[in-house]
């Protein structure tokens, strides 16, 4: 498989990438609402996701009972689980009839592809054609589902990622504008510790949190090119030297910038010194929109900008609802994943789960006003570069994560980071 | 000569150091104070448990952890019965320990009476193998337990937890009825033998009545291990309506910001049954309890 | 009990033999009904597991069941002793947690049981409270503790703010230094009580004649302990022993629910990082391998006490 991740993370990126900006073609059948339930029997199907937030659980129990309303025969049932545990999860039933009908899931070669990899998703091209789901969704969108060779579910959410900040904390510490370069992000945070307030908020006891500052360094220092070239080769983490300046620059921002003690919360507590005032920045994606609002956060108080990587391309991924091989029910799950898509119904919650909805004949979001900061920036953007969880084989993200922690707990020196991580993927591939 | 039985249970006591001695024990009061305070420092993580329990969120972020609550926010207990799906997964817990805890007691005195009375050759090699099982680290097991559950189609369920769950307890048992059931008196099943007694009534009407303060003690350590048994139901287990309390406890603490108010409730809430249990038993406790192993 | 009273015996010829009944079948064959049940659950659901496990050590394995299992012979065994950054950490914590449990919560145990051994004021209420914890489950344990822990609502820093400590004050599970041990002292808190109660059953053998003769020798408390009492616990020490290693070697629930191993995969034990390379990095050979590394220690540790209990069975 990983020899075709280069490939599939370069296409899905900029593809992807394509489908917010809007050059999606404007496909207009609504397969839509077809109450004709074939025959009398009673069908449960089951969906798997992670942990949804309060508006995104309203959207999804609009959803539910809608399709309920228009399929009496059939029942869905959801059930929800926190990020690891959704991923452990659904790796254990993963060929096994244990797991759901349906599972929303990312897209990336690392778990999305190792999924499909293991034979876990159904190749819904026959649903496709018979619901027109091609002409639904942009080609953008749809590189990201066809990226393994089949079609591998339907997509659902495009997530950026950049760093929300606070306007008030931020002009306390007297900084005018959002910095443009990663040198003025820094000398923002000087100025934020300065006047002191904690710069940026993390929890590092879930470890993909602190992965997206380690990564936007990686993408800083090294460039797009060289980036791919470690995330998606696995090559080259000891020989280059911008590899040694992520690190180092990450262990500075431990030291300095990062909430105190993060590495003993999670991002869900962290999160609460961002939503209390108490931290200037948090670098979150597209979700976190409806996370503000439902935390009680004044949204004129917050705006966006990308990490400042220099090279253009904004941090993200894509997310799907795949098909469970395994699934009893294949035509129903079809079914509810062709409603929910559906025009009238992704009019009812379009912006729950992000400002874009996947099907092109539907408007951006206008509910939560953060949504309005993200076009521009995705606009802005020329690709994409996506998590490394998303990117690297599940053992090599293990080890990722634990040189990360070791390099901010002082164990491991950054100078010896890119070299440790180099020989543990060379020992075990 | 029937008294004789209750092999180990006999509670011989060292008696109280003072007997009639001078007014006061200096020594035995500076103990107490001891155990006053080392009493104080041991509860006193329930106590935080408890004031959190009943603190709203603003108070727990807010107050010192050790400060009345300013509002009594007895709803937590309202919302941790929600989040943590109480009913459900307390249900399955209480489903899953009612019928395990017994059945497993129930095989293991039988096999513990087989290796312990009925002594054929070689018994001590097989108690051997047993109590081998009773001393290696579950974890060992689960990749392959969780093949084995799937191919036989028992992945995700309650029985599926069940099976193992027996298997897992049988052995540790069998080590401790065996050590009771050999202390029980040979004349007691001779006679009865001669009685007539076919072997069967020998183990339900001679051995298993004597055997009751071990199984009493087995009972409560097998129903608080079972109810609080982790490892594997987070493997074994996948769907929320067939959890178990510990799935839920550990779900908690992953959702949006941990609610602190709620988590504490749920994990006093979620106590209860074992409380009840062990008050019930704890009289056999320390008399009976550990006679069969710890070997005198 | 009381059914039992003996008639007169018929054929007393018998009895003078050693009291073995001897039925027409062989006592293996009529033990058999009563060891099935138990021993097929055993069997299949436990000693099968385990030996698969091991061979499972010797595969590549991804843990899907749509992908095969590839024979790679001591591959896993060599990369978990020199190219797994994380082994040799786990197997480190997990003998410290054996030497430290030996050391801290067994020794404790006996204080408390050898007090609350006597006649005193509120003893049953002593007892209960120190036992308490053990009736909690590890992971409610772990999430109380983390809750404990929290670098800056939690009591233990909140406390040390409040009487002037400010210094002392730590990421008591943030910071790879110090949190095994902060999960250390959870495990001691939730440990003592069970313990506590297997030495106060076997306070109860200690023979009352021999103290009370000791005593009336003019012996005194230190002396009578280290003659009369000890030497009647030593059964009772071999038990809590072995029981102490086994249960240190299982642990797992705390570390899952306080610190899931970090930071930085410092706090990983044998267990958990078997449960972690199968389940999470879906190498499923590897973690077979250090589940057999662990099964191995186990195994070296217990069998001489099965042996030595076994034994002196029947003296």
């Amino acid at each position: 498989m990983r020899y075709t991740r280069s490939a599939a993370v370069a296409i899905s990126a900029t593809a992807a990438l394509a489908l917010v900006t809007g050059c999606g073609s404007g496909g207009t059948s609504d397969a839509g609402s077809s109450g004709s339930g074939s025959s009398g029997e009673k069908v449960d199907l089951t969906l798997w996701l992670p942990t949804q937030e309060d508006s995104q659980k309203a959207g999804l129990e609009t959803l539910v009972s809608d399709f309920e309303a228009a399929n009496p025969d059939i029942t869905v049932k959801y059930e929800e689980r926190s990020v690891d545990d959704h991923k452990t999860a659904l790796r254990q039933v993963a060929g096994t009839d244990a797991g759901p009908d349906i599972y929303w899931y990312w897209e990336g070669p690392g778990l999305g592809g190792e999924l499909v990899n293991a034979g876990m998703s159904l190749d819904l091209t026959k649903y496709y054609d018979q619901y027109g789901w091609s002409d639904r969704f942009s080609d953008a969108a749809l590189a990201g589902i066809t990226q393994y060779g089949q079609h591998d579910g339907i997509p659902w959410t495009l997530q950026g990622e950049a760093i929300y900040y606070n306007k008030t904390l931020f002009a306390k510490a007297g900084i005018t504008g959002t910095p443009t370069s990663y040198d003025e992000l820094v000398a923002d945070a000087d100025k934020l510790v300065a006047a002191g307030i904690t710069p940026i908020q993390f929890g590092g006891t879930v470890n993909w949190h602190v992965m997206r500052l380690l990564d936007s360094l990686i993408e800083t220092e090294c460039g797009s090119t060289v980036a791919d070239a470690l995330n998606t080769t696995q090559k080259g983490w000891d020989s280059e030297p911008c590899v040694t300046d992520a690190f180092t620059a990450l262990k500075t921002w431990g030291e300095k910038y990062i909430n105190q003690g993060f590495m003993g919360i999670s991002n869900d507590d962290s999160s609460q010194l961002f939503y209390t005032g108490q931290a200037a920045m948090a670098l979150e994606g597209t979700w976190f929109d409806a996370n503000l609002t439902d935390n009680g956060v004044n949204p004129d108080d917050i705006g966006i900008f990308a990490f400042p990587t220099g090279t253009g391309r904004l941090y993200g991924f894509g997310e799907a609802y795949y098909v469970n091989a395994t699934s009893k029910h294949p035509d129903e799950a079809a079914k509810f994943l062709d409603f929910i898509t559906s025009t009238a119904e992704q009019e009812k919650v379009v912006g729950a789960w992000a400002a874009m909805s996947p099907n092109v004949d539907v408007a951006p979001a206008t509910g939560n006003p953060l949504h309005e900061l993200w076009p521009p920036i995705f606009k802005a953007a020329t690709g994409l570069y996506i998590n490394n969880d998303q990117n690297l084989s599940l053992d090599q993200t293990t080890e990722y994560w634990r040189i990360q922690n070791s390099v901010l707990t002082g164990d491991i020196a950054p100078a010896d980071a890119g070299a440790e991580f180099q020989k543990f993927i060379d020992a075990n591939s | 000569m029937a008294t004789v039985a209750a092999p180990a249970a006999v509670a011989r006591r060292v008696p109280p150091a003072p007997r009639r001695r001078k007014p006061r024990d200096w020594p035995g009061v500076g103990l107490w104070i001891a155990l006053a305070v080392s009493a104080l420092i041991w509860a006193t993580p329930f106590v935080f448990m408890f004031l959190t329990s009943v603190k709203s969120k603003a108070d727990v972020s807010q107050l010192p952890t050790w400060n009345l609550p300013t509002v009594w926010e007895w709803g937590n207990y309202a919302d941790a019965v929600d989040t943590g799906n109480l009913w459900v997964t307390g249900g399955n817990s209480l489903m899953i320990s009612v019928i395990k805890v017994p059945l497993g007691l129930l095989l293991s005195a039988a096999a513990a009476f087989a290796l312990g009375r009925l002594r054929f050759r070689r018994h001590k090699l097989v108690l051997a193998l047993f109590a081998v099982g009773s001393m290696v680290p579950i974890q060992i097991g689960l990749g392959p337990l969780f093949n084995t559950m799937y191919s036989l189609n028992l992945l995700d369920s309650r029985w599926g937890l069940i099976l193992p769950y027996l298997a897992f307890g049988i052995p540790y048992q069998i080590f401790m009825l065996y050590g009771f059931f050999r202390a029980i008196p040979d004349e007691l099943e001779e006679s009865a033998r001669i009685d007539g007694a076919s072997t069967f009534r020998i183990f339900w009407q001679i051995c298993l009545p004597l055997a009751r303060p071990a199984l009493a003690a087995l009972f409560i350590l097998d129903f608080v291990a079972t109810w609080n048994e982790y490892a594997m139901a987070t493997t074994l287990l996948q769907s929320q309506a067939n959890w178990t309390i510990p799935l839920a406890v550990q779900s908690f603490n992953t959702q949006h910001a941990t609610d602190y108010g709620a988590l504490n409730a749920f994990i006093i809430m979620s106590a209860v049954p074992v409380l009840i249990v062990y008050l019930m038993f704890q009289r056999y406790f320390v008399q009976g309890a550990f006679a069969g192993a710890v070997k005198g | 009990m009381t059914t039992t009273t003996p008639p007169v015996a018929r054929r007393d010829a018998r009895r003078a033999d050693p009291p073995r009944p001897r039925a027409k079948r062989s006592p293996f064959v009529r033990a058999l009904p009563y060891l099935v049940p138990a021993g097929l659950l055993y069997g299949y659901f436990l000693v099968y597991p385990m030996i698969d496990a091991v061979r499972l050590s010797f595969y590549d394995w991804s843990g899907f069941r749509t992908e095969p299992q590839v024979w790679v012979g001591l591959r896993n065994y060599v990369r978990a002793f020199t190219a797994d950054p994380v082994f040799w950490t786990a197997f480190k914590n997990s003998l410290i947690w054996v030497v430290l449990s030996l050391a801290i919560p067994m020794m404790l145990s006996l204080l408390l049981a050898l007090g609350l051994n006597r006649k005193l004021l509120g003893r049953n209420l002593f007892r209960s409270v120190f036992y308490l914890p053990a009736v909690f489950a590890s992971i409610t344990v772990a999430a109380m503790w983390r809750w404990i822990y929290n670098p800056t609502l939690g009591a233990v820093n909140q406390g040390l703010k409040a009487i002037g400590l400010e210094s002392w004050t730590h990421q008591w599970l943030g910071d790879p230094k110090i949190a095994l041990y902060s999960v250390f002292v959870a495990a001691i808190w939730q440990s003592v009580g069970f313990n506590m109660v297997l030495f106060l059953a076997g306070l109860q053998q200690v023979p009352v004649e021999l103290v009370e003769a000791a005593r009336i020798d003019g012996a005194h408390g230190l002396q009578i302990f280290r003659n009369v009492t000890l030497p009647a616990l030593r059964p009772t020490f071999v038990v809590v022993v072995i029981l102490t290693i086994i249960n240190s070697l299982k642990v797992f629930d705390l570390v899952v629910g306080m610190t899931g191993g970090g930071p930085a995969q410092s706090t990983q034990v044998l267990a958990l990082w078997s449960w972690t390379q199968s389940f999470q990095n879906h190498t499923f050979g590897q973690g077979s391998a250090v589940a057999t590394v662990l099964l191995i220690i186990s195994l070296a540790l217990v069998v001489p006490y099965l042996a030595w209990a076994l034994r002196g069975e029947d003296h």
